[in-house]
C-alpha cells in the first residue's frame, strides 16, 4: 500500500467511525425487528465496508475520536460515501475506489428499504 | 528389529478400514478418553494423506472436505491441551495403528506414485477410491469414539447418581463440569461424523456400476461460501482472536439461521419438504439465531475503537453475505417463497444449509473455549466492570460465595476505561451464552435431520453392542439408493 498523507488517513479513520456507528444502529434495528430480519445483510455489509477503511489504514493510525452524531444510518452512510468522494481522486488506489463504491450500494440499499 | 511394512497401499487402506470398524468394538467407556487424545493425529494423517492424491473429480472446487475436518479435528486437540475433557494421558493404540496405516500409504504414495506393490487383477480391473476410503474410515472411526463417549458419560452419570444417593464424598464422586464437557465432546464427534457423511455420501461410489454414480452438481456460490467461511472461522479462532472476531462469527451464524428459515419456508411453501416438517424447524431456528445474536451482542462489548476483524475472516464473511444476497434477497427484502424457487434448487440449498449448521456445533464448541481460556481477554473497564458484577450477583444468588465482595475494577481503570484482562464472571456469563448456542443448534440441527445433509442411502444391519453404552450398527457404503438418508443411529 502506497503512503498516505496525513488529510487522507484521517478522513479515513472518520469515514471507519462513521461507517462503525452505522453498523451498530443497524444491527440495533435488525435485532430488534427480530430473528427473520433481512436488515442483517445490509448491517453485515456495513461491517465489511468498515474493516475495508481499517484495512487501507496504516496499523498504527489513531482510531479514537468523537462519535458521529446521527442515528439515522442512512444518512451516515451518505456522509460516509461524501467523505470517502473527497479523498477518491485521480490516481487513488483501487481499494480506496472500491471502497467508495461499496458504500453508494450500500446507501442505495439503505435508502431502498431492503431488509426492512 | 521389526519385519519391513511390505503392505500395499490397497492393502494399507483395507487394513485401516477394518481397524476404523473395529473401533467400534473396543468402543468402551474405559477407551473413550484416550480415542478422543488420538483423534487429531488420525485426521492429520488422512488429511495428508488426501493432500498426496490428486484432487478426486468432481470434488466441489474452494470447498474442500477433508480441510472442513481437518480443522474440526484441530480444534478438539486444542481443547484438550487446554485441559478440557478429557485432558491429558494416554492415547489409543488402536486410533495410532490407524493413523500410522494412513501415513505409511501417504509415503508409499510420494516416494512411487499410486502403483506401489505388485500389481494385482483386483487393483488393475477396479482403481480404488482411495478418497472414498480414507474419508469412510474417518467417518466410521469418528462414529466409534462418539459411541464410546457415549458409553464414557453413561457411566459417569451412573457413578454420580450412586454417589450422591450415598452421599459419599465429593471428590470420590464424577463432576457435573465433566459430564457436560464429555457430552460436547459426543457433539462434535457427531458433527464430524456427518460432515464426513456428507462428502462420502455425496459423492459418486467408486462402483464399476455407472448405474450407482450420482450426479454430482458442482458446487453453488453459497456451499463455497460457506465451507470457505467455517474453516476460516476455526482458523481464526485458532489464532488469538479478537472479540471483534467473535462478533463477525456470531453474526454471520446468525445470517445463516435466518436464510436457513426462510429457505425452509419456501420448501415447504412449494411443496420440496413437508409442511410440518417447517412447522418443528421454525421454532428452533428462531431460538438458535437469537442465541446467536445474544453472543454475537455481548462479545460486542468487549471491542474497543482499536479492535480489528481479521481480514481473512472479515473477507470470507462478506462472501457469505454477497452469497445469501445473490440468492435470497430482491431490492425490497427476502425473495418470496415462489422467487425462490425459481432461482435456486430449494432441496439442495437446505441441505447445504443444514451441513452448515452442523458444522456450526463445532464452532459454537470453540468459541467457548475461548470464552474460556483465551489469555487475551480485555475489555473496557467501564463495561466490562458493570457486566462482570451483574454476572457475579446471579452467580452469587445459585450459591457461588468466591464472588461476594469482590471488587472487579478499581477506581483508575473506571475513570481512564483502560483495557482490563476479562473477570471471572463476565467469561462465565460469555460461557453460559455459549451454552445457548450450542444447545439450540443441537435442537436445529436434530429437527432438521430429515434435511440429513449426506442425503445418505445406507444399510444398516445389526452389530455387537457396546458394554453400557448405546447400541452400535455397523455400517456400509450405500447401496440402496431407495432408503431414506440417515446418519449412524445411537
Amino acid at each position: 500500500m502506497e503512503q498516505m498523507d496525513a488529510e487522507v488517513v484521517e478522513t479515513l479513520a472518520g469515514v471507519a467511525r462513521v461507517l462503525r456507528r452505522a453498523a451498530e444502529l443497524v444491527w440495533t434495528q435488525a435485532d430488534a425487528a427480530g430473528p427473520g430480519s433481512s436488515r442483517q445483510l445490509l448491517a453485515l455489509g456495513i461491517d465489511s465496508a468498515a474493516d475495508e477503511a481499517l484495512g487501507l489504514l496504516p496499523r498504527r493510525a489513531r482510531l479514537g475520536g468523537p462519535t458521529p452524531v446521527g442515528d439515522n444510518p442512512a444518512d451516515l452512510l451518505a456522509s460516509a460515501e461524501q467523505l470517502l468522494r473527497r479523498i477518491c481522486v485521480l490516481g487513488a488506489p483501487s481499494r480506496l475506489l472500491g471502497l467508495r463504491s461499496l458504500v453508494a450500494e450500500l446507501v442505495w440499499e439503505a435508502n431502498t428499504g431492503a431488509g426492512t | 528389529m521389526p519385519a519391513p511394512d511390505r503392505r500395499t497401499i490397497g492393502e494399507l487402506l483395507a487394513d485401516t478400514d477394518a481397524l476404523a470398524r473395529e473401533t467400534l468394538l473396543s468402543a468402551t467407556s474405559e477407551n473413550a478418553p484416550a480415542m478422543v487424545r488420538s483423534w487429531n493425529q488420525l485426521v492429520a494423517s488422512a488429511a495428508h494423506l488426501w493432500a498426496a492424491l490428486s484432487s478426486p473429480p468432481d470434488e466441489m472446487s474452494g470447498s474442500d472436505p477433508m480441510e472442513r475436518l481437518r480443522v474440526v479435528g484441530e480444534a478438539i486437540a486444542r481443547s484438550v491441551r487446554a485441559g478440557h475433557w478429557p485432558g491429558h494421558g494416554p492415547t489409543d493404540d488402536h486410533v495410532t495403528e490407524i493413523a500410522d496405516n494412513l501415513s505409511r500409504a501417504r509415503h508409499l504414495i510420494e516416494r512411487h506414485g499410486l502403483a506401489s506393490g505388485p500389481a494385482t487383477a483386483d487393483r488393475l480391473a477396479d482403481p480404488p477410491d482411495i478418497h472414498g476410503q480414507v474419508m469412510h474410515t474417518l467417518y466410521v472411526a469418528a462414529h466409534g469414539t462418539a459411541v464410546a463417549v457415549g458409553a464414557y458419560v453413561g457411566e459417569l452419570q451412573y457413578r454420580l447418581e450412586v454417589g450422591t444417593r450415598r452421599r459419599q464424598p465429593m471428590a470420590e464422586r464424577p463432576t457435573t463440569l465433566e459430564i457436560t464437557e464429555a457430552h460436547g465432546m459426543i457433539d462434535r464427534f457427531s458433527g464430524f461424523e456427518q460432515l464426513a457423511a456428507a462428502r462420502l455420501f455425496g459423492q459418486p461410489l467408486p462402483s464399476a456400476d455407472p448405474g450407482q454414480r450420482r450426479a454430482v452438481a458442482h458446487a453453488t456460490r453459497l456451499e463455497t461460501a460457506l465451507g470457505a467461511c467455517e474453516v476460516q472461522a476455526h482458523r481464526t479462532l485458532a489464532a488469538n482472536p479478537d472479540a471483534a472476531d467473535l462478533v463477525r462469527i456470531a453474526r454471520v451464524q446468525a445470517l445463516i439461521t435466518t436464510t436457513t428459515s426462510i429457505i425452509t419456508e419456501a420448501a415447504a411453501t412449494t411443496g420440496h419438504i413437508d409442511p410440518d416438517l417447517f412447522q418443528r424447524l421454525a421454532p428452533t431456528l428462531e431460538a438458535n439465531q437469537v442465541a446467536w445474536s445474544s453472543l454475537a451482542k455481548r462479545w460486542g462489548e468487549l471491542t474497543s475503537p482499536a479492535s480489528r476483524t481479521d481480514p481473512a475472516l472479515a473477507a470470507t464473511a462478506s462472501e457469505v453475505r454477497a452469497a445469501i444476497a445473490a440468492a435470497a434477497t430482491t431490492q425490497k427484502g427476502w425473495a418470496t417463497p415462489d422467487q425462490l424457487a425459481s432461482r435456486v434448487d430449494l432441496a439442495k440449498t437446505l441441505k447445504t444449509l443444514h451441513l452448515s449448521m452442523v458444522a456450526s456445533v463445532d464452532i459454537a464448541h470453540v468459541a467457548r473455549d475461548t470464552a474460556a481460556d483465551h489469555p487475551g481477554l480485555t475489555a473496557p473497564a467501564r463495561i466490562i466492570g458493570m457486566r462482570a458484577q451483574g454476572e457475579a450477583e446471579i452467580a452469587i444468588e445459585q450459591g457461588e460465595t468466591r464472588y461476594e465482595g469482590v471488587m472487579w475494577t478499581t477506581p483508575r481503570q473506571i475513570s481512564a476505561n483502560e483495557l482490563i484482562p476479562l473477570p471471572e464472571p463476565a467469561r462465565r456469563g460469555l460461557i453460559n451464552l455459549n451454552d445457548d448456542v450450542i444447545a439450540t443448534t443441537k435442537q436445529s440441527v436434530a429437527a432438521a435431520a430429515q434435511l440429513d445433509p449426506s442425503g445418505v442411502t445406507r444399510s444398516v444391519r445389526s452389530g455387537p453392542e457396546v458394554r453400557r453404552g448405546r447400541s452400535v450398527e455397523t455400517l456400509q457404503i450405500p447401496r440402496r439408493p431407495d432408503l431414506g438418508p440417515r446418519g449412524p443411529r445411537r
